[in-house]
């Protein structure tokens, strides 16, 4: 096992601060683990989406398909055909992976180049938005309503607000392990040195094609697991959330805010904007409808502006009292 | 066959006003290489500002450029000035981040300030009609045209003609040799996105009669200004116009002979196809 990774997972803080986490729903009341339970949704999805965005360096604005297929195909399965929703989840998972190749392989195929494949991915995830809206198998404008979770684990019901929250700490966890499993595989030093210069990673031999797919094809089957967990979670697949652009925009976004291409860096973002969001929307939703979107964006701007790297690299510096070591980090210029 | 032109016309009034949209953005990424992600925020910034002047003191939109223009040329200047040139200089991948991040906080200011419900700005040409034949093209779509049209003829003569327009092709050619010619390539920068978004000032302005309008209508004409953008070969200014037709045309063709579903997708099928058989735009130059 790779040393760096070997030592992450011997701290002993990562252990306490996770058990800490798994026992809040004994502790917290419905409404904060709603909020606590939200945030682990976006930290899971902030996480898959660093794979493709932050460590392979390709801005993927794509991913509401991934989420949108997890979500509204999953669920359309288990109430227009019957399918059980672990099935679904399977047959979501696998279209994710599929959709993700192809794009990954246009991307190689075409040679975008990074502002390109971001305006492509868009125009993807706009065009997914309305192919899920006009079709009704996937429900249409109205969404899905999904049957009330009564708590039967085989029909992917978690029971409840509690269970809900367990299921989405495993998807984060195992978002956030996924990172570090890749960035200490040879996968991840193949992705950041093709994010760092395609062309020097050619010539020393990455193989681009490949590397892509499997970066997208990693980072779209653990988004379209989220997804169908979500849409389980809020028991109403709805498509103008679950499938629109505006949703990848958010999560690029807390990625961006926690620092692109490290393992705990998007959870980070997703930590400390999700649930400041969540408590103004719940405070002032009725008054400001937006401030908390509004707050996101100014977030964002002002950590690009102050720290382009990201908050992680701050944070690790204020308790180590040195600079942290560049390795992992985003690339700092590009021209 | 009247159905046939009645789409083309008006694929062809609505599409020369989306070749302006992207136009703005092409102007911008020419000479900094910044897509700005915010752009159709701007248009509806725009559009807000002319409904904020018709809620306050009747003005028509078209009346209130006057207004709204010299504002959204600040706007975009200070935008450039203080977010986005100290982001460009340094990260400059970070830059489409920055620009989602300003799309997310501008969508909704709008909200917050004009609340979530449609608005509309209604104009005296609003309810007039224009008979071509049997083709019946409502004004604002007329004005809209021809207003395009000259700004773009205006354009492409400033850009070809004037010491302004050689500064910003020098700089699109070559920012360090621009440089050393003596051309202040910063203040370049922020005046041509500055001018870039002032251009979304008149086409807000331009699109407002008639349309209903929304805070989160900004993403879509983003959308509908990259596809342009990407079509028209990212730089060419005449390809961006004439991608702007082919994005409105293929609009209208899909929404008159298409269900709902598959006539909004049709553009973006259109757009797809295009890239993947001529990826460096409809009329740029083969790369062999």
């Amino acid at each position: 096992m790779n040393p760096e990774l070997f030592r992450t997972l011997r701290s002993p803080y990562l252990w306490i601060g996770l058990v800490a986490v798994a026992l809040l729903p004994l502790a917290l009341p419905n409404y904060y683990l709603h909020i606590a339970t939200l945030t682990l949704v976006y930290i899971a999805l902030a996480s898959s989406w660093n794979i493709v965005g932050g460590i392979a360096g390709q801005l993927s604005l794509a991913h509401s398909l991934f989420v949108g297929t997890g979500g509204m195909l999953a669920s359309a399965l288990l109430l227009k055909m019957g399918v059980n929703m672990w099935a679904g989840m399977a047959i979501a998972a696998a279209v994710s992976a599929a959709l993700g190749a192809a794009i990954a392989w246009l991307d190689f195929r075409f040679r975008l180049g990074h502002l390109t494949f971001a305006l492509i991915t868009l125009a993807f995830a706009e065009m997914a938005e309305i192919v899920v809206i006009g079709w009704e198998f996937l429900g249409g404008a109205s969404g899905l309503f999904l049957p009330k979770d009564t708590g039967q684990f085989t029909q992917f019901q978690f029971g409840g607000v509690q269970g809900s929250f367990w299921i989405m700490l495993t998807l984060a966890v195992i978002a956030i392990g996924v990172n570090l499993v890749v960035l200490n595989a040879p996968l991840g030093y193949y992705l950041r040195s093709i994010r760092d210069n395609e062309n020097a990673a050619q010539a020393i031999g990455v193989g681009l094609l490949g590397n892509k797919i499997k970066a997208m094809v990693i980072s779209a089957v653990l988004t379209s697991i989220i997804g169908t967990a979500y849409a389980r979670y809020l028991t109403f697949a709805d498509p103008y959330l679950l499938a629109s652009p505006v949703l990848t925009i958010e999560i690029v976004l807390f990625a961006t805010v926690g620092g692109l291409g490290r393992a705990f860096g998007p959870a980070l973002g997703a930590l400390l904007l999700v649930p400041l969001g969540e408590v103004l929307r719940g405070k002032l939703g009725g008054v400001l409808p937006g401030l908390h979107y509004f707050i996101y964006g100014a977030t964002v701007i002002a950590v690009i502006m102050l720290s382009p790297r990201g908050l992680l690299p701050v944070l690790q510096s204020w308790f180590t009292g040195k600079s942290a070591k560049p390795a992992n980090s985003a690339p700092a210029k590009s021209h | 066959m009247d159905e046939l032109f009645q789409a083309l016309a008006q694929g062809l009034l609505i599409g020369s006003t989306y070749g302006l949209l992207a136009l703005g953005m092409g102007l911008i990424y020419s000479v900094s290489g910044i897509v700005n992600f915010s752009h159709g925020d701007f248009v509806s910034l725009g559009m807000y500002l002319c409904f904020a002047l018709f809620s306050a003191l009747a003005l028509d939109p078209y009346v209130s450029l006057a207004v709204t223009l010299p504002a959204m040329l600040i706007i975009g200047a200070v935008v450039c000035r203080y977010l986005i040139a100290p982001v460009a200089e340094a990260h400059s991948l970070m830059v489409v981040q920055l620009t989602l991040g300003i799309s997310l906080a501008l969508q909704n200011l709008i909200l917050m300030v004009f609340g979530g419900q449609p608005h509309r700005v209604p104009s005296v040409v609003e309810a007039k009609l224009v008979m071509i034949g049997n083709v019946v093209m409502r004004m604002p779509h007329v004005v809209a045209f021809v207003a395009s049209l000259a700004l773009a003829t205006a354009l492409f003569i400033v850009l070809r003609s004037t010491d302004v327009g050689r500064a910003i092709r020098a700089v699109h050619q070559n920012a360090r040799a621009a440089a050393l010619m003596g051309i202040d390539v910063g203040r370049v920068k922020i005046g041509t996105f500055a001018v870039g978004i002032g251009l979304l000032a008149i086409a807000g302005a331009l699109l407002a009669p008639g349309t209903p309008i929304m805070p989160s209508m900004g993403l879509r004409y983003t959308v509908i200004t990259l596809l342009a953008l990407v079509l028209g070969g990212m730089t060419n200014f005449l390809g961006i116009m004439v991608a702007g037709v082919i994005i409105g045309v293929s609009e209208a063709m899909g929404m008159i002979y298409l269900s709902d579903t598959l006539g909004m997708i049709l553009p973006y099928a259109v757009f797809v196809l295009i890239v993947l058989f001529r990826p460096e735009g409809i009329l740029g130059q083969s790369r062999g």
